[in-house]
């Protein structure tokens, strides 16, 4: 077995038991009638939205992992995309489409202007 | 009520599920196939996506895969990516209390946004009746998921032209979920101090150590502002 698939299964098995448990949580918890303490709903719903937002400037920042900013175009491409994504989503809410019209904006940019 | 309408009436309440997660999980798929190339791809993305059912995550998975991230990170990012599927369970107790353990733990598993909408619709008089239909629309959405994501993975195998750039579906995910969430005010704050943890995140380490310092920061803050924070969401509590 190489690394990669090492890398695979782990991350798989990681990923789906961590999920699982986040699923069962309230009913490993609280099945007994216990109520469920305010600052973990609390935190619960607040980290959803903050945790989007994080992955949003990790995936921008790891697009620079192997070139520099000048090299990447000065995050024009990311920039020009995120609106596409942003400005037809809030317009449309068509997520399929707006993913799909946000990624051919960012693939034409890469593969043609910023090679 | 018979089994058979049972089940159709499941059918029929996740057709738009249907759409949804066999189009975004075929997006899915051509990504992890276009990202990562290797003869068996199409079998893990059949087994991630069977076992984890989670859309944000089959994206993330890509870059976590691509790039060898640190278990613990993988661990930890799943957790602050899917806790909310710990709220869904919370509003779900008192109406899966009472079902066998097989068909409670595929419940469980199967928990997903939309599984968890029309799962808390449902109000069929006879609880028997009410598992039924919980159970079918489950395995419905389930397998709706899995066939996306599978051959959404075999095309990505045989695409015709180019796939660098093909990353950024996954920046667009998070943009298009970020959207939403953000119509609604409420989520406009936490959305904003998510993002300025990150750039401080990133500013003060490399790409591959951001996201722990961040989470932590988040973290501390939404605890710190919790009074003026939670107001918001108390208020707004019984319309969600």
């Amino acid at each position: 077995m190489n690394a990669q698939t090492v890398t695979i299964i782990s991350v798989i098995a990681i990923t789906a038991v961590i999920t699982i448990l986040l699923r069962a949580f309230p009913f490993l918890l609280f099945s007994s009638g216990k109520k469920c303490p305010g600052i973990i709903t609390y935190v619960g719903k607040v980290l959803s939205p903050a945790a989007i937002a994080m992955l949003v400037i990790y995936c921008i920042c790891s697009a620079y992992r192997d070139r520099t900013f000048a090299q990447g175009g000065f995050g024009l491409p990311e920039l020009t995309a995120s609106i596409t994504v942003i400005a037809l989503h809030w317009w449309k809410k068509n997520p399929l489409l707006s993913i799909i019209a946000g990624t051919a904006v960012y693939m034409l940019m890469v593969q043609r202007f910023f090679c | 009520m018979t089994r058979k309408r049972i089940f159709y009436q499941a059918f029929y309440a996740s057709l738009p599920v249907l759409m949804g997660y066999t189009a975004m999980g075929m997006a899915a798929g051509i990504l992890l196939a276009g990202k990562i190339q290797r003869p068996d791809i199409v079998f893990w993305a059949f087994l991630s996506s069977l076992t984890s059912i989670s859309g944000a995550l089959q994206f993330a998975i890509v870059d976590w895969i691509d790039n060898r991230m640190a278990l613990i990170d993988v661990a930890l990012l799943t957790v602050f990516l899917n806790i909310r599927y710990a709220m869904y369970g919370l509003s779900l107790l008192e109406k899966f209390r009472g079902i066998g353990f097989r068909r409670k733990f595929y419940l469980i598993w199967s928990l997903t946004d939309e599984t968890f909408a029309l799962e808390a619709e449902s109000n069929f008089p006879d609880r028997h009746a009410n598992t039924l239909y919980c159970l079918f629309v489950a395995m419905l959405n389930h397998s709706y998921w899995v066939c996306g994501v599978t051959i959404g993975a075999l095309a990505g195998k045989f695409l015709p032209f180019s796939t660098k750039g093909i990353d950024f579906a996954m920046t667009a995910l998070f943009l298009v979920v970020l959207t939403d969430q953000c119509r609604e005010k409420r989520n406009r704050i936490p959305a904003a101090t998510g993002l300025i943890c990150a750039i401080a995140g990133r500013a003060f380490f490399s790409v591959s150590n951001m996201l722990i310092p961040a989470m932590i920061m988040m973290t501390v803050t939404f605890i710190a502002l919790r009074k003026n924070l939670e107001k918001q969401f108390s208020l707004t509590e019984d319309r969600s």
